[in-house]
């Protein structure tokens, strides 16, 4: 099976091909912002030097959120509108579990795992993971000093990846479990995002249009009266 | 030569599939009035979101339409810039997934080309260059000599808002609702444009720049100092009615003077075009229409399919480079940077006193 996967969801942009069980091409750049103008040439680099037309994957494979909002239409317009030229199907994976998915195995807590990212604003985006490729809950946006009694009695270690995860080391300083930053990367990896999409998709899966998940609504307030003089 | 054009800059999503002989073979623009409408204005946050909602949908169904294969394009073209920048980084980033898919060439284009070109589409009635150009639209207002393609020079252009922002912030301010145009224009009709004395920004000064802040300011000062209570139907319809007069007013002179500018530099000026949104109201058309005549200038609007945004103006201009210049010199690269500001004229020197956004 061979899988385009790619992320911009939040610090970085990647690409990478997999092949039958193995990365076979693959791009990953740290950036903050740009993934606009690095993705489209990544993504012909990594098909160019596997020698694949884009007709040939079998699926294509995106990070949906959460993240930054303009990053993550980047990968989804990209990756809806490959989808579409090359008749391909495409599958959403949301950025908290491809983080979780890049931690390895060794490094796993013994409890579980809390993805934490940076949302640029006062609160950050979180996810909780009992077991490797098990999620126990949705995502959310959540202020830190919520975040102790969002996670609620949970027994065990709590190991933090993400690159909000200093932030909430010290949001849950207070709590009675061993609470430590685990030794992974913090930004999503298309590496990852291929081996969660080969885990969990199956030639002829259904794979509606993969969405956003913004987590926020849009910023923009309504004007008083509808903006009327005179009401 | 079929060329696949995409349209996000602004408020409308739009997908274009266009022939080198000017035949569209399929088009689709889907509003967002019904998303902005609560806001009073366009945001650019729901306006990103709802563009990558239905854009690969949008060119699907268009490429559907036309009976076309993504193989048998010449190109993908995209509006780069100017604009809201999330709605153009979504039609920027598809036009560029496709063309990777496909192996197309990626083409950039200038929004305001796009409005620029539009008058060559329809084989018809193509016009040749030069001509003088009057875009008038809710996110611009210029005055540009269109010499060729890629040739443009910007005669004038607005100091601060668009004219067609003015409508719509007259319409909030009286409660006409959005988008203000259509509504300011109907209100109108029925009213006494001489009862509110409103200024008529920059009219009789040197040049050919616009300002219609003040304008809509002294609308507002204007509508404060009514009696108390709901405005009256007959205040509302004598506020537009000025308002629009006033506006009619500040472009046939800027017109003039931009007409009297390109004279200087052409021995003849094929037309007088006028784009964009604002077009479309009767009043300021024949406004335009009789400086027009006095000129001796055919007025050309393109139908209103074409003057507001659209996506086959887009490919239009794609074609008009690849014509002019090749599909290798007309192609931009992979790593395209979408572009928020893109003056098309950019050795134009800037307005006296025009705004950063100007």
């Amino acid at each position: 099976m061979r899988i385009l996967a790619m992320d911009t969801s939040t610090s970085a942009c990647s690409v990478a091909l997999w092949c039958d069980g193995a990365i076979v091409s693959y791009r990953l750049s740290e950036m903050s912002r740009g993934q606009a103008e690095a993705l489209a040439p990544m993504i012909a680099a990594v098909l160019d030097e596997a020698g694949l037309n884009a007709s040939a994957l079998d699926l294509l494979a995106v990070t949906v959120g959460p993240g930054a909002f303009t990053g993550l239409r980047i990968g989804l317009a990209t990756a809806r509108a490959l989808a579409l030229a090359a008749d391909v199907p495409c599958l959403g994976l949301s950025t908290t579990e491809v983080i979780a998915q890049g931690v390895d195995e060794n490094a796993w807590p013994d409890g579980c795992l809390l993805v934490a990212l940076d949302s640029k604003r006062s609160d950050i985006y979180v996810q909780m993971f009992s077991k490797p490729g098990q999620a126990a809950g949705e995502p959310q946006a959540i202020e830190p000093e919520k975040l102790g009694q969002w996670l609620g009695d949970v027994s065990g270690h709590i190991g933090v990846v993400g690159d909000a995860g200093a932030v909430a080391l010290v949001a849950l300083s207070e709590k009675a479990n061993d609470v430590f930053a685990v030794d992974a990367s913090g930004v999503p990896d298309a590496r990852a995002v291929a081996a969660l999409a080969a885990q969990r998709w199956n030639v002829g899966d259904p794979t509606p249009s993969p969405t956003p998940l913004y987590l926020r609504p849009p910023d923009a307030k309504l004007p008083r009266d509808g903006g009327r003089l005179r009401p | 030569m079929i060329v696949l054009g995409i349209e996000t800059s602004c408020d409308e999503t739009a997908a274009a599939v266009v022939t080198d002989t000017g035949e569209i073979l399929a088009e689709t623009v889907l509003s967002q009035l019904d998303e902005h409408r609560p806001y009073g204005g366009v945001v650019p946050e729901v306006a990103a979101r709802a563009h990558l909602e239905h854009i690969d949908r949008l060119v699907g169904e268009t490429m559907s339409k036309a009976g076309t294969g993504f193989d048998q394009l010449e190109a993908v073209a995209a509006t780069g810039g100017p604009g809201l920048i999330g709605g153009v980084i979504v039609g920027v980033m598809t036009a560029k997934a496709i063309a990777v898919a496909q192996k197309l060439p990626f083409i950039a284009i200038n929004h305001l080309e796009g409005h620029a070109l539009s008058a060559r589409l329809e084989a018809t009635n193509r016009v040749e260059f030069p001509y003088l150009l009057l875009l008038v639209s809710g996110g611009h207002c210029q005055l540009l000599s269109v010499e060729g393609p890629g040739h443009y020079k910007r005669l004038g252009t607005t100091i601060d808002d668009a004219l067609g922002e003015a409508f719509d912030k007259t319409a909030k301010m009286l409660g006409l609702g959005y988008p203000g145009g259509p509504a300011v224009e109907a209100a109108a009709k029925h009213g006494e444009a001489s009862r509110f004395a409103l200024p008529r920004p920059m009219k009789g000064r040197p040049g050919c720049d616009f300002s219609f802040s003040g304008l809509k300011t002294a609308v507002r000062h204007a509508a404060m100092a009514l009696p108390e209570g709901p405005f009256e139907e007959r205040d509302i319809a004598d506020l537009c009615a000025g308002f629009q007069a006033a506006a009619g007013d500040v472009l046939a002179d800027r017109t003039a003077h931009a007409i009297d500018r390109f004279l200087q530099e052409h021995d003849k000026c094929n037309a007088l075009v006028i784009a964009g949104g604002v077009a479309a109201n009767q009043s300021i058309r024949q406004r335009l229409q009789k400086l027009a005549d006095k000129q001796a200038i055919p007025l050309v609007a393109p139908p209103a399919s074409l003057c507001t945004d659209n996506a086959a103006m887009i490919a239009w201009a794609a074609i008009e480079r690849i014509t002019a210049s090749g599909p290798g010199a007309a192609e931009d690269g992979l790593d395209f940077r979408p572009r928020p500001r893109w003056p098309l004229d950019p050795d134009a020197p800037s307005a006296a006193f025009a705004g950063a956004k100007a």
